[in-house]
């Protein structure tokens, strides 16, 4: 029984791998802490594998879980990138040439890395199409506080990607 | 630029990443938690284990020794070493019923925050009672080793009495900057940290 909902679980994660790799390269610099913090993520999930009964989607409840470590859950100091590193990064994707979609996504992850913790925490959700009403249950803020925060979040995301 | 104009955006490319086998994840599953909750547990856990045998030698040095100060002195510490012993365990009982983080954001932080500053604030008082202690448990070995008459004695130097003040002042000041420095090390920065977060979630 336990080995199956151990496979069960594996089989889950590698499914969803894309989602934890978001969350990690979202809030982790570091190579090696995003593995640390990925590893930490599946240990969290794993832990409440057995109380996840389905009521929500399975993405919410891993983003939830996924948010909650990478935010709260988690202490390890990392170096932080200096503001020339990062208008740095930001010349190097504007100067990239190549796919203007590939172009517009790195901008887009550079611009999401610049909002809060609970900001980017709050775009990755409504970009995986997550209903406001479990981005709200998921930061524990209501409904109506998620759409006056997501629009503000649309304006700073916009003044970053067309300055 | 509309919110469905970055969802197209973000659906149209995935990150760089090197995906995980199945053997790598079930490896995961082994490893052992880094997580601010399981740090707490094993301090809590180190430091209970470090009580419980400092409370037993004590209670056996205690035993050993017929009567006076010392003895007295021994079963002092013991009973703060208890006292503590029961703060522990009641820790560890509130630290064992959070299985995983299934809360929402905001309750996850405010737990987090709750607990964290508990912790912190009992290490704060601890050495707050426990510095003036240890001061004057050393003024009474000195006074067991050289007798009441020359302590006394000994005391009524102004020079002694100055040179006292400056140690105890001193010795009061490096001990309070090391328990203040290594509490901010060890948990201040990431409490610091979850104020200001729980603090932008609960603005509007």
């Amino acid at each position: 029984m336990a080995i199956a909902e151990e496979k069960n679980f594996i089989s889950l994660i590698n499914e969803h791998q894309g989602l934890i790799h978001k969350v990690c390269i979202m809030y982790e610099n570091d190579a090696d802490v995003r593995n640390d913090l990925f590893q930490e993520i599946v240990l969290q999930l794993w832990k409440s594998f057995s109380s996840f009964r389905g009521e929500s989607k399975i993405s919410t409840w891993m983003y939830r879980i996924a948010l909650n470590t990478a935010i709260s859950g988690y202490r390890k100091q990392t170096r932080l990138l200096k503001t020339e590193d990062l208008r740095e990064m930001h010349l190097n994707i504007s100067d990239a040439g190549g796919d203007d979609y590939d172009e517009n996504f790195q901008k887009l992850q550079w611009a999401i890395r610049q909002l809060s913790e609970i900001e980017r925490a709050m775009i990755m959700m409504a970009l995986e199409e997550i209903p406001y009403e479990e981005i709200a249950e998921t930061i524990g803020i209501t409904q109506n506080n998620v759409r006056v925060r997501m629009n503000r979040i649309r304006e700073k995301l916009k003044k970053l990607m067309c300055p | 630029m509309e919110l469905e104009d970055l969802k197209s955006i973000w659906k149209s490319s995935e990150p760089v990443f090197q995906p995980k086998n199945e053997q790598e994840i079930a490896m995961m599953l082994k490893g052992r938690s880094i997580s601010i909750i399981n740090k707490l547990k094993r301090n809590v856990w180190f430091e209970l284990v470090f009580t419980i045998v400092v409370s037993v030698a004590l209670l056996i040095y205690a035993l050993s020794l017929p009567r006076g100060a010392m003895k007295w002195t021994s079963i002092s510490l013991l009973l703060m070493c208890l006292a503590s012993t029961i703060y522990y365990v009641k820790k560890l009982s509130v630290l064992n019923r959070v299985q995983g983080i299934n809360e929402n954001l905001h309750d996850t932080i405010a737990f987090l925050i709750t607990n964290l500053t508990g912790y912190l604030k009992f290490y704060k008082n601890s050495y707050t009672v426990l510095y003036p202690i240890y001061f004057f448990l050393g003024l009474l070995f000195s006074v067991m080793e050289r007798g009441t008459d020359n302590f006394v004695e000994f005391l009524s130097n102004p020079s002694t009495i100055i040179y006292l003040l400056f140690m105890a002042g001193v010795f009061f000041f490096i001990s309070s900057w090391f328990a203040r420095w290594f509490l901010k090390k060890l948990y201040g920065d990431h409490l610091e940290k979850l104020k200001s977060i729980l603090n932008e979630l609960n603005q509007q």
